[in-house]
């Protein structure tokens, strides 16, 4: 088993190591001026620009900039945001407990609509819960998660008034949640009814039946049980989409996460916030697929010893 | 990654559909028109075309001219989806957005989709060092998430909906390169590849002429539920002001501009969103659809 955590958390450096090059690159790729693009709004001189080039280090060759971009990585410096000159991994910090809140309560209700919706469906397959529960799923896959959420806020927020329109306490949290979580609850649903089927459709679960074991019996014990592995194994991918759903989402109801900066971010060009940003993403969501590979392995035998 | 064969977005995309590319057209049809969802998507999406094409003549009024009629006028018989705050018919633009919307689609598919075919192809193909790092980098891309790759190519590019297109585009190629490559490695294991290899064709006709056209019909579903997939996100640029700007008459972006207006202005907020559901589930039914006619395995499922 360490092995194996092993193996995943090294592939999740490479992960993060690709995106370190990658956002090295972008910068690079910008066609035109990467400094006159960022401060060309702001009053500055050509030697000021000169100075702020010498400065960020783009007037060295490329690998000597990713050494060094790569040294200050390792002691947690990602460099100073361009508008407002803050450490970008403070601004990150400061804000990523939002978006984890809102991911999380987005993935409980994801899991618990979703799966249940699924498992129905697969149970009662052909039936007409089973159509009604696709039909519901698939309008919901098509659903804009923007939509949802200002449909919810127009209904919840200002029609009814249950609920604030924004504010950052936990009420406030309750339609981004509910708008990130029923939208991918309907992705979930699918999964887990294919998943379900094919369960459904093995000896195990025949033999078990076959032999006279009470239907809560099989269902629990038997197919629910292997049901839950390749279930388990989607939500690392699960998870991720939520994150960039929740940059969307978070715009919709002015919830102030990670994902509402880095939208400012490209719209104001500013490249230290959004490479900070993107290596940020990929490291959480690479260490949420190898905490996902390491209950998937931990459900599964076989993943571990092969 | 150990989510090898099911994505999230289609329970079963990955899936390679039986290779049936050469069974005539003509029943292709009839069991795409058999099947529901296949025949619900099928008149969404003509009618997207119908109302794309026929805009200007069908369109009640000038999407884009300011003050045309009455500002922010709840639906009435002149104007049936009302108008916005500029005074602008709101039927009139979600009609002329549907041009929008089938350029996103088939700009955005058709960047991912040939890249993504074309790594795919020399990834499965070639084996060895060449696709461990092919797909290794293909893999890294696919756990970034399309959004922040497209987040990436904005802020090089600068935003606009062209921009917007391309961004969307390059972000899916991970995708479509993994569905590539999966297929192709199970028709590598087919005799009919053997024999092929075995009679001394070269390495392009092995690519073009043998795996290629038995690689298409799962890339037909992938890309048609890819449209969807692609005029989300698209829309949901918009919505973020990244994608189109003032005055374009596109879906997300007319949503973004009735956020504020959402209790005086229902109707800004309802047809726009509506627009891009229906439209979204139009092209995943007819996937689906496809699905079920080229594979008829599925049809018990």
């Amino acid at each position: 088993m360490t092995r194996f955590i092993a193996q995943r958390l090294l592939a999740a450096l490479v992960t993060v190591w690709i995106a370190t090059i990658a956002v090295t690159l972008l910068v690079h790729v910008v066609p035109g001026d990467p400094v006159r693009i960022m401060y060309g709004s702001f009053q500055t001189t050509p030697e000021e620009l000169e100075a702020i080039r010498v400065r960020l280090g783009l007037d060295q060759p490329i690998w000597i900039q990713y050494a060094k971009y790569l040294g200050r990585l390792l002691q947690g410096d990602l460099g100073r945001s361009i508008v407002g000159d803050q450490p970008v991994l403070d601004i990150l910090l400061v804000r990523f407990p939002m978006t984890l809140a809102l991911a999380m309560a987005s993935l409980v209700i994801a899991v618990a609509v979703g799966m249940s919706l699924g498992f129905l469906a697969a149970y009662k397959r052909g039936t007409w819960v089973d159509a009604g529960a696709m039909i519901l799923a698939i309008v919901g896959v098509s659903m804009p998660h923007f939509w949802l959420g200002l449909l919810l806020l127009f209904l919840f927020a200002l029609t009814l008034q249950w609920l604030p329109v924004a504010g950052g306490d936990w009420m406030s949290l309750i339609l981004p949640a509910l708008t990130l979580g029923l939208a991918n609850a309907a992705v979930l649903a699918r999964m887990t009814r294919s998943a379900m089927i094919d369960i459904f459709d093995q000896d195990f679960v025949r033999t078990a039946r076959a032999k006279g074991l009470s239907q809560t019996l099989v269902l629990y014990r038997h197919a629910l049980r292997s049901g839950l592995v390749p279930i388990v194994a989607m939500l690392g991918l699960q998870f991720a989409y939520l994150m960039g759903g929740a940059i969307v989402v978070e715009n919709v109801f002015a919830w102030n996460g990670v994902g509402r900066f880095a939208i400012e971010a490209v719209f104001a060009r500013d490249y230290p916030l959004i490479q900070g940003f993107i290596l940020f993403f990929a490291t959480v969501v690479a260490l949420a697929s190898v905490i996902v590979d390491v209950a998937y392995a931990f459900l599964d035998p076989r993943i571990r010893y092969s | 990654m150990t989510t090898e064969t099911l994505d999230p977005r289609s329970a079963d995309a990955d899936a390679p559909v039986a290779a049936s590319a050469r069974r005539k057209p003509r029943s292709f049809l009839a069991a795409l028109l058999r099947s529901p969802s296949g025949l619900i998507g099928l008149v969404i999406v003509g009618l997207l075309v119908v109302c794309a094409l026929t805009a200007p003549v069908i369109a009640p009024h000038d999407p884009l001219r300011m003050a045309a009629g009455p500002r922010l006028q709840p639906p009435t018989w002149d104007y049936w989806m009302g108008t916005d705050d500029f005074g602008r018919d709101v039927l009139s633009r979600i009609l002329y957005g549907a041009q929008l919307t089938l350029q996103i689609g088939v700009i955005a598919v058709g960047i991912s989709l040939t890249c993504g075919l074309l790594l795919g192809l020399v990834a499965g193909y070639s084996s060895g060092w060449t696709e461990r790092v092919l797909m290794r980098l293909v893999d890294v891309l696919f756990s970034f998430t399309e959004i922040v790759i497209a987040l990436a190519c904005l802020a090089i590019f600068g935003v606009g909906l062209t921009n917007a297109m391309i961004a969307i585009g390059i972000a899916s190629i991970p995708f479509y390169a993994r569905v590539t490559h999966s297929v192709v490695l199970v028709e590598k294991g087919k005799p009919y590849f053997e024999a092929a290899t075995a009679a001394g064709a070269g390495h392009l006709r092995l690519i073009f002429v043998h795996l290629l056209p038995n690689v298409v019909p799962t890339l037909i579903v992938v890309g048609t539920l890819g449209v969807s997939t692609a005029v989300l996100a698209a829309a949901g640029l918009s919505f973020l002001g990244l994608g189109a700007q003032p005055p374009e008459p596109e879906w997300g972006f007319m949503l973004s501009a009735s956020r504020d207006l959402i209790s005086r202005a229902p109707w800004m907020m309802i047809f726009p969103g509506l627009a891009i559901a229906v439209t979204v589930l139009g092209f995943n039914l007819l996937g689906d659809g496809v699905r079920e006619a080229l594979d008829p395995r599925q049809r018990q499922r």
